[in-house]
């Protein structure tokens, strides 16, 4: 039971967090709004005015929009893929029991814990290089032409190196819950007959379908804003052929300094990812009801 | 129980967890082994694994050439800074929710979260206009606040769902034998609070150092932490790899190791609770 005096002080040691996300998630958001209403560039200073719906209008009809837009269901289509169905197989496989569990478990989570500057780098330059690269080399010795990967498939080569990002993570959180099915009713189904593949489909994959939500829904998060990675391979090329929508904005904005657009296009991607958030937001609320 | 397994089956789930466990760390690897080599062996074809003339030199150039310290120092200050601030911050906050829950708390930590969900691009360019005119462009002040602010919900919620795990029954007999809410705090809070506080401190030091999109926005050449550093190594001169490799391998070593420390906290802590 708590007491009046208790029920103030919380008040008081909750009030700075809240305070600050408020400042940090108003004053900026307002900005944004504000300022996609306006002709603002800054190589014009002092020329703002109003301009309606004319940013918006201009960031829907550029063709760089709908590219964007395709690239980036694209990057988190083609990751989520990947990571969700290869993490599966990772964490049956770690579920396993054989000699060294302690240390393959830490070689598989060790790409989460490179930066992304660095990850994107060193597959660019040291694997996907056309001259030097391992994958050229590879190609080489067993008679094929090394193929360019970052200038022939901009895009399927950046989601490569965030799949390798990601697939720890994934893998991770399905082991974990792996790891929490009861072995009983594995027991008991395979008593029963159930062959390997159906004791997957009806205990495992069912088991699994929460863990497997987390993954999708948390890693989506992230994904939608992939950046770095494309800043230091592609820098969003050849044309728009890389370009996602948070690279876009980032174009539009200190690129080519047209505050205006950028902020429109910034309106744009925080509607869209308001839109996977609800569903988040439901997952983990229901968490807290348990 | 665990079932019975057979030898020969072990022995093949181990030859194949290996090959793909190598297979996947193979990246880290080869920069790390590269890092040790000449420019020239680092382009070696066919590639040099072991049989190569091992030297340091690459990490002593990058370190003359490109002031690397100041950037690794950088990183600490941007990651410790932001998340020992954010601790402070976000201790009270989630200690009263856990404990003195209001009919309010619940929404309050889902509007919280909810934050979280706002694409760093959406507001890019106010930050970037307050920053310019504030004269916080590039220092790690500016990076500090900023990653705080971003990371603040996650600490909140990491330490929340420790704190709810701690026994009410503790704080209840604490009252009653007439402890105050500070001693209540320090001797019966303190002693179990502090393995939730610490992996969410590891957690999140982890998370800030790897953060690049604001470090790439918002830093130039003076506050720039090693994700930036090492975005400068996109345009390369010449030959590199063994330079980019050395570069890398010091950026990623330091939060590698704690990373792999902190494995057993990293589900619950990046699920928010929702997979334990």
């Amino acid at each position: 039971m708590s007491t009046k005096a208790s029920r103030t002080a919380a008040r008081l040691m909750i009030s700075p967090a809240v305070i600050l996300l408020l400042g940090w998630m108003i004053v900026p958001l307002s900005m944004t709004l504000y300022f996609s209403f306006l002709r603002y560039n800054l190589l014009m200073p002092g020329m703002e005015s109003w301009a309606g719906f004319e940013n918006y209008h201009y960031f829907f009809t550029d063709p760089a929009f709908m590219a964007a837009l395709r690239n980036t269901l694209a990057l988190v289509g083609g990751v989520l893929t990947i990571t969700v169905i290869g993490g599966i197989l990772i964490a049956l496989l770690l579920d396993q029991p054989f000699w060294g569990q302690g240390i393959v478990r830490l070689l598989v989570l060790a790409p989460f814990f490179v930066m992304p500057t660095v990850s994107a780098l060193v597959w660019k330059n040291m694997f996907m290089n056309p001259v030097n690269g391992v994958f050229a080399w590879l190609a080489r010795s067993v008679g094929l032409q090394p193929y360019d990967f970052l200038t022939h498939a901009p895009l399927a080569s950046i989601i490569g190196i965030v799949a390798w990002q990601w697939l720890p993570f994934a893998a991770l959180i399905l082991l974990t819950a792996l790891q929490s099915l009861n072995s009983e009713q594995m027991e008991a189904a395979e008593m029963d007959g159930a062959g390997p593949l159906a004791r997957f489909w009806f205990i495992t994959l069912p088991h699994l379908a929460r863990a497997i939500t987390v993954v999708i829904l948390i890693q989506t998060i992230f994904l939608l804003s992939i950046f770095a990675e494309i800043l230091v391979t592609t820098n969003g090329g050849p044309g728009t052929a890389s370009t996602n929508l948070t690279f876009l904005v980032y174009m539009q904005s200190l690129l080519q300094f047209d505050v205006g657009l950028g902020s429109a296009g910034g309106v744009v991607a925080i509607i869209l990812a308001n839109i996977v958030a609800i569903f988040l937001m439901r997952m983990i609320g229901k968490n807290l009801d348990a | 129980m665990p079932r019975a397994v057979t030898t020969r089956r072990k022995a093949a789930t181990t030859l194949i967890a290996w090959t793909i466990g190598l297979l996947i760390f193979f990246p880290i690897l080869w920069t790390v082994l590269t890092s040790f080599k000449s420019e020239s062996d680092a382009i070696a074809i066919p590639p040099k694994f072991l049989n190569f003339d091992w030297t340091l030199a690459n990490y002593v150039t990058v370190q003359e050439r490109s002031n690397y310290f100041r950037h690794f120092w950088n990183s600490v200050v941007i990651s410790f800074g932001s998340t020992l601030i954010g601790l402070v911050i976000a201790i009270p906050a989630a200690w009263s929710m856990a404990f003195v829950p209001g009919r309010r708390t619940r929404d309050i930590l889902m509007w919280m979260l909810s934050t979280k969900m706002l694409p760093a691009v959406g507001v890019l360019v106010p930050i970037y206009l307050l920053a310019r005119d504030t004269g916080l462009l590039d220092t790690r002040i500016l990076l500090v606040g900023v990653l705080t602010l971003i990371n603040l919900p996650i600490i909140v919620w990491m330490l929340y769902t420790y704190f709810r795990e701690i026994p009410g029954e503790i704080l209840e007999a604490a009252r009653m034998d007439g402890a105050g809410l500070r001693a209540e705090i320090i001797h019966a809070l303190t002693p179990m609070a502090i393995p939730g506080i610490a992996s969410t401190l590891l957690l999140n030091v982890i998370l800030a150092w790897n953060e690049a999109f604001w470090t790439l926005n918002l830093t130039a050449a003076r506050s720039a932490p090693l994700t930036a550093f090492i975005a400068s190594y996109s345009s390369p001169e010449g030959l590199f790899y063994a330079k980019l490799s050395a570069a890398s391998t010091m950026a990623i070593a330091p939060i590698l190791i704690l990373g792999w420390f902190s494995q057993k906290q990293l589900v619950r802590g990046l699920t928010f609770g929702a997979v334990k």
